[in-house]
């Protein structure tokens, strides 16, 4: 009678491994979303992030929102990532082909002021050619929001804060360009 | 997209944790924990949930040269936990360590950084020297200097299994890393971040840890810092 029970549990304990296995195995395909319409269910309106932006090549110190009035592009990078030197040539020429009507970023999420200083940062985007806006995250505030999988990633976001679309790892301008104008049409 | 995918894993727990759990007696952790019981019952789980008591290990912490113990914050300091290792291929362990980074961060916006801890334990104490971690922390943004972050590493990837496995349920295993040109060995693992308060008792266990809201870690952990 004991036992039928203790193997009854066992038994129960078995089932719930297996949920926690199903669970685990949908992880990765999160950020490899190819849907495209991953912003249609979006809770709400969200409230706009103001992220800093310092003075470098293509930026003015100041503050961007985001979501702002237009759509916006980030590319999150780190100046530890070697992949996101590699992805700067296409995010340059994404950036000349999507022209004034996308507010176009990179941000890295680094803790700019304690591990490294905003000159570093600066410096690293004039030695890989940065000139557009470059922002900074040193809270990690825009990070948790759009929860990057790995660096660089990209993120198109509509006005309404709706993700248009986006993706882990180091694309080409082509792929930037597409997917940018999922948030501008 | 990420939520529709939340819920559906969501669901599977809850199925089979009702399976499990028939018999328990609910509200047991009632005034030890802040925070009322989880919308999905993890009592069943293998790994420690809402009301029970944290694990006691003690682990050094390489970076500072300090042995820390999980009950040494008692009375101080509430804490999330988390198990990670920096050769992570796909991402989670980057993203386990940003709700933690994202936590210590608005601690420190919000003034209870000194009641606060973050405790990032790898279990790959071969590849993960104090060199390894602190160049890890740096990238993923932690403020290794705010006194409250403590990277852990257990003596030898043995030691480091059998605590995993007989005191937070977690089952770790080398795996070979095919996919992945640079790697020659990768651990499948539970994305598991806990929650403890300042009594030493767990509040919350996000077995999603790598994919739940940021915020809502944070938030939890802001109601459980400063009841």
């Amino acid at each position: 009678m004991r036992r039928r029970e203790l193997l009854a549990g066992v038994g129960s304990a078995a089932a719930l491994g297996a949920g926690g296995a199903v669970a685990l195995g949908v992880f990765p395909s999160v950020e490899t979303d190819p849907s495209g319409d991953g912003g249609s269910d979006q809770r709400g309106q969200p409230d706009p992030i103001a992220v800093e932006t310092i003075d470098a090549p293509g930026s003015e110190a100041g503050e961007v929102r985001i979501p702002g009035a237009e759509p916006t592009f980030i590319d999150f990078f780190g100046t530890w990532c070697p992949p996101c030197i590699e992805q700067m040539p296409a995010l340059a020429a994404a950036n000349e082909r999507v022209g004034d009507d996308v507010l176009f970023i990179s941000v890295t999420t680094e803790n700019v002021g304690g591990s490294v200083t905003k000159a570093e940062v600066v410096e690293w985007w004039e030695t890989h050619g940065g000139n557009w806006t470059l922002g900074i995250d040193p809270t990690a505030e825009l990070a948790a929001r759009y929860a990057p999988p790995g660096y660089p990633a990209a993120f198109a976001i509509e006005p309404s804060g709706a993700v248009a679309w986006s993706d882990a790892g180091v694309k080409t301008a082509d792929e930037l360009v597409a997917g940018i104008e999922q948030a501008t049409e | 997209m990420d939520r529709r995918r939340y819920l559906q894993s969501i669901g599977t727990v809850g199925v089979a944790a009702t399976a499990g759990c028939l018999g328990t007696v609910p509200g047991l952790g009632t005034g030890r924990t802040v925070l009322e019981e989880p919308e999905i019952d993890l009592s069943a789980a293998s790994h420690p949930s809402h009301g029970d008591d944290v694990p006691d290990v003690t682990l050094p912490d390489p970076l500072l040269g300090e042995e820390v113990s999980t009950t040494q914050f008692e009375g101080e300091r509430a804490f999330l936990m988390t198990f990670i290792y920096t050769n992570c291929p796909d991402g989670m362990c980057p993203a386990l360590t940003l709700r933690l980074r994202r936590a210590q961060a608005v601690a420190a916006e919000e003034g209870y950084s000194d009641e606060s801890a973050f405790l990032a334990t790898t279990f790959d104490p071969e590849r993960d020297t104090a060199d390894v971690l602190r160049e890890f922390g740096v990238q993923q943004g932690v403020d290794l200097d705010a006194g409250n972050w403590h990277f852990l590493r257990p003596e030898s990837y043995e030691a480091g299994q059998d605590l995993m496995e007989e005191e937070f349920g977690l089952v770790i295993e080398k795996a070979p890393a095919d996919n992945y040109e640079d790697l020659e060995y990768a651990f499948p693992h539970y994305n598991l971040i806990l929650l403890v308060n300042k009594q030493g008792v767990v509040e919350r266990a996000y077995p999603n840890g790598a994919t739940v809201d940021v915020e809502r870690v944070v938030e939890d952990f802001e109601t459980v810092v400063t009841a």
